[in-house]
């Protein structure tokens, strides 16, 4: 991956006429920047309130962001940060969902580039999430929360601005998607039936981040399952088995699984484990080997799958249960969520570090 | 007045130089590497034979840049055993196809690591593509990274106009080569 040889890195500065949003929106309209939305101009002692909640030289190079190879300072989020609207005491996650995105495995010159509507979910756990104002309950993923809504945000402005996904050049998605705004909710520990995301993922810490990039959620409706939890879990994987995912025709690639709390406890009072989901929904999503063949001339499966040769043997559709990863959000109501990846790129979960 | 930080910071990649170009193609040894892009292997295996025909060079390898040259994934790079075999057996190489966001981002990307060993190596991109393929060509360190412009798309065309567009950018696959004209 290209690197970049500084070890430090001083923002421009330019001059505004006035400090209100009409001007910043220019300027940004005139460079090709921005989402769009109207934005909070950076001046400096809004950024340095930002940089109180980190730790560490403001304008160390900590690491880049492809694409473009665009530099990270902690000052270079936190510039993008208050654009989005971010309070201080969320920049944390700002920062950490970053580090997580410049992750080898995460891939984010091809999650950048590519045609396919990827766009990074944002999850946070544990203390930070309470602390900062996160909402994990009744419309997390949607309008009305501060702190989800500007950390989605400051993620994408670091997209546009510091990884170059300028839509048409480093972004080529075809379509781009609403989650390419924001897509950042906290986990409902509170009413989850199992332990923390992040622990279970070996992330002992008590506040964590994770990036997933893929598709938007696709919703999951079961209102008919009481006392038969496989009426959810068969709906969750046929939600799963679209040909049009990526995940069909990439065996290495994560499903997210979104469970709505309602949901989960009726999981959890049949005593299934999250494990037992993932290995449920190993079982049964699948698709039979001569539809996902007819469909898929180029398959970037694991190899045991590609020795499989009777056409009607029902395949799943990713290579191993661990891919499918479950996780608890949302308020009350009978829905779960789907969110199938890009592909090429893992998830990253990481403690929380300033 | 007020004074505010502009956003979008710096990009920092490396540098990287082309390999030196050859002035003239006979006698050397031309790769086809396949990202498995529906009909790139086609419209590529097309372009070299016409250079091959033309200039007196060979078609020495056709390969996909998976894992023993099997199924790709065009959105990771060549695979290090292919990579090392189509050095060890070519002069230039023709990669692609870049007719899709990360596909392009790689192609790119194998492209820049084989002019870094010195082998020449064309990108086989679409006229829809070509904005994406010179923004990351420059966001990864090689500007001038050697494009071949084609028709767009290249999935699902037929192989006669496939190759009948592979032909006519004959001359232009030359001069990439050779250095004679810019991309």
């Amino acid at each position: 991956m290209t690197v970049t040889s500084r070890t430090t890195y001083q923002p421009e500065m330019v001059e505004l006429a006035d400090d209100g949003p009409e001007a910043m929106l220019e300027l940004l309209a005139e460079r090709g920047l921005g989402d769009g939305l109207p934005v909070v101009p950076p001046a400096a002692e809004r950024v340095d309130a930002m940089l109180a909640t980190a730790e560490g030289d403001p304008d160390e190079v900590l690491f880049t962001l492809q694409p473009r190879a665009g530099i990270v300072t902690r000052r270079v989020v936190a510039i993008n940060a208050v654009l989005a609207g971010c309070l201080p005491e969320t920049f944390p996650v700002v920062l950490t969902a970053l580090r997580a995105l410049a992750r080898p495995e995460v891939n984010l010159r091809g999650v950048n580039a590519t045609t396919h509507p990827v766009a990074p979910m944002v999850l946070v756990h544990g203390r930070i999430a309470e602390a900062a104002g996160f909402h994990a309950g009744v419309g997390a993923f949607g309008p009305g929360n501060r702190a989800n809504a500007t950390v989605g945000r400051a993620v994408r402005l670091a997209m546009l601005h510091v990884a170059g996904a300028l839509p048409g050049s480093g972004d080529a998605a075809t379509h781009g998607q609403p989650a390419k705004y924001t897509f950042c909710a906290a986990e409902n520990l509170a009413e989850s039936p199992w332990e923390s995301y992040a622990l279970s993922r070996g992330v002992d810490a008590p506040s964590a981040v994770t990036v997933h990039c893929g598709e938007g959620p696709h919703n999951v409706h079961d209102a008919e399952a009481a006392g038969d939890p496989a009426l959810i879990l068969d709906k969750i994987a046929s939600a799963m088995t679209s040909l049009g995912q990526n995940n069909a025709p990439i065996s290495q690639a994560e499903y997210f699984i979104v469970l709505g709390p309602e949901h989960a406890r009726s999981l959890a009072d049949r005593g299934l484990t999250r494990g037992d989901v993932s290995s449920y929904l190993f079982d049964h999503a699948r698709l039979p080997l001569g539809v996902l063949k007819r469909h898929f001339a180029e398959r970037a499966w694991q190899q045991w799958m590609h020795i499989v040769s009777d056409d009607d043997h029902l395949m799943p559709m990713t290579g191993d249960a661990d891919n499918i990863r479950v996780v608890v959000v949302g308020g009350p109501g009978k829905h779960s969520l789907v969110v199938p990846s890009w592909g090429v790129t893992r998830s990253v979960t990481l403690p929380v570090e300033g | 007045m007020t004074l505010v930080y502009l956003p979008d910071s710096e990009p920092g990649p490396e540098s990287v130089a082309l390999a030196p170009s050859p002035p003239t193609l006979a006698g050397l040894r031309v790769a086809v590497l396949d990202n498995g892009k529906p009909n790139a292997d086609v419209v590529m295996t097309a372009a070299a034979e016409a250079l091959a025909r033309r200039t007196g060079a060979t078609v020495s390898v056709i390969t996909k840049k998976g894992p023993r040259g099997e199924s790709a994934n065009a959105a990771v790079p060549c695979d290090p055993d292919i990579f090392a075999t189509v050095v060890a057996e070519a002069d230039l190489v023709i990669t692609g196809a870049a007719d899709c966001g990360s596909c392009t981002a790689y192609s790119v990307t194998d492209a820049i690591e084989f002019e870094k060993v010195g082998r020449p190596a064309v990108v086989a991109t679409t006229t829809h593509f070509e904005t994406v393929a010179r923004t990351l060509s420059s966001s990864f360190g090689l500007p001038d990274t050697r494009l071949l412009v084609l028709p767009h798309p290249i999935g699902g065309t037929d192989a006669a106009t496939l190759t009948a567009w592979a032909e006519a950018a004959t001359d232009r696959l030359i001069a990439l080569f050779t250095g004679a004209g810019a991309s």
